[in-house]
């Protein structure tokens, strides 16, 4: 599978370059233009963790997208552009073995091989700081397109390291991770501005984003109507 | 009057700004409020362009009835526009043909294009956020914008856009409103599923013009995020 990441870094998207046969699931709602030989198929199977369709449903009512698009060649030489909903950038990770755990919102697309898990609840601890987060587990032998909120930068973890957890785009399961606060007291990480961080341990890729979405989103939600 | 500008396009594609240098006398036409500064040897004159009814037309466009005339009246001069939020400034020259452009995508024209709404009919109003298209042609210089990066593509067979993340086109191109080609499950699996809307399948030869980002998804993005109305 060919890929070309463009108009970075704020506005990337991720160019593909299709043979027949050729696949690539998407985030739903990322496609922006495509060749007419590449078909679509939606599911919820395997993001919804077998759930179904009903299953599907509930899960979008509660602020979770969990379909996924299945976008497959007929024909040779297709194009197929997409992009995420957020001002910033995209990257390429090559899975080769092992597991990739990924900030929903970060999980732009990823080749057929890889499967993907919505069900993973590692992070269930971070809904306590009141943000609809949910995480992804990527697993095989594959390509992974993850986007961010800003730019993203790799963090090469040997020991420890910290983490907002709204900075997180993607880490390798072969991280251990507590949540905790940032600072020693609670009410004086969070009068620190700093909520929930992520304590990471071990060895292994980090992605993280220069900007917060959740941030973002607290900025201009209160300056809107009330819905 | 002179219908070829003298212009250059900086910062492409995030804060993209368009610096247009005038010749005494020469005119250039842009929507309101995307004059971000000028020489003081420039005029600026508010003013329903192409009389009430065409400016109907536009306003079913998707723009602003007023179109703000730049005049150098008293020598040469500059002119700096922006668009109103981060993304990118493409130019077009027309030469006699026609260039579709989406609803919020113009930014401004030199002396020799008119612009006009078009109403779609049932082709623009299934589309939800509107393939309200409208119409630029004639002879000079059109420039307009996107939210995120602007990508060209040559289509020379069949092309597919999602319906929101179109900027322009040529109208050389055909083009129908449909859903995504090989969705099972039907029409109601597809719209609340897919989560893509409506696509134009473009036929035939020519350019369109598509924007790497699009403002209703980041719209219901923020959604969770404002207040719940409190009785």
């Amino acid at each position: 599978m060919q890929y070309d990441l463009v108009c970075r870094p704020a506005s990337t998207a991720v160019r593909f370059a299709l043979d027949a046969g050729e696949s690539i699931t998407c985030e739903v709602g990322a496609m922006i233009a495509m060749s007419s030989g590449i078909t679509v198929e939606t599911t919820s199977k395997s993001r919804g963790g077998g759930g179904g369709i009903m299953k599907g449903i509930k899960r979008m009512f509660t602020g979770e997208n969990f379909f996924l698009n299945h976008f497959t060649s007929q024909q040779s030489q297709q194009t197929l552009l997409i992009g995420p909903t957020l001002l910033g950038d995209c990257i390429h990770h090559p899975l080769r073995s092992g597991s990739m755990v990924v900030q929903g919102s970060s999980w732009l697309a990823s080749s057929s091989s890889i499967d993907i898990d919505a069900t993973w609840r590692g992070f269930t601890s971070a809904i306590f700081s009141g943000e609809s987060m949910f995480w992804v587990k990527c697993s095989g032998t594959g390509d992974l397109f993850l986007s961010s909120y800003g730019a993203i930068y790799p963090i090469q973890v040997d020991g420890e390291y910290t983490v907002d957890t709204g900075h997180i785009v993607a880490f390798e399961d072969t991280l251990q991770f507590k949540i905790g606060k940032a600072g020693k007291s609670l009410i004086g990480s969070f009068l620190g501005g700093e909520g929930l961080v992520c304590k990471f341990q071990g060895q292994g890729k980090l992605y993280c984003q220069s900007h917060n979405p959740p941030s973002l989103g607290k900025l201009l939600g209160p300056k809107l109507k009330p819905r | 009057m002179v219908s070829t500008l003298n212009f250059e396009i900086t910062q492409r594609p995030d804060f993209s700004m368009l610096k247009v240098a005038l010749e005494a006398g020469q005119q250039v036409f842009a929507e309101p409020s995307a004059m971000a500064s000028m020489s003081p040897n420039l005029t600026l004159k508010a003013g329903l362009k192409g009389g009430a009814l065409k400016s109907l037309g536009r306003m079913f466009g998707g723009e602003s009835m007023i179109v703000n005339t730049f005049t150098a009246e008293k020598g040469p001069g500059e002119v700096v526009f922006a668009p109103g939020h981060i993304g990118d400034t493409q130019h077009y020259r027309l030469t006699g043909g026609s260039l579709m452009l989406q609803r919020g995508a113009y930014m401004a024209n030199s002396a020799g294009i008119e612009v006009t709404g078009k109403w779609q009919g049932a082709k623009g109003f299934f589309s939800g956020e509107g393939l309200v298209l409208l119409k630029a042609s004639g002879t000079g210089d059109l420039f307009f914008n996107s939210y995120g990066a602007i990508l060209e593509i040559n289509v020379s067979d069949d092309y597919i856009v999602d319906t929101g993340y179109i900027v322009a086109f040529e109208d050389t191109l055909q083009y129908r409103v449909r859903t995504l080609p090989g969705l099972r499950g039907g029409g109601f699996k597809r719209l609340f599923f897919s989560g893509e809307g409506l696509v134009c399948q473009f036929s035939g030869q020519g350019r369109v013009w598509v924007q790497t980002r699009y403002v209703s998804p980041f719209l219901s993005w923020v959604n969770p995020f404002r207040p719940t109305k409190n009785n």
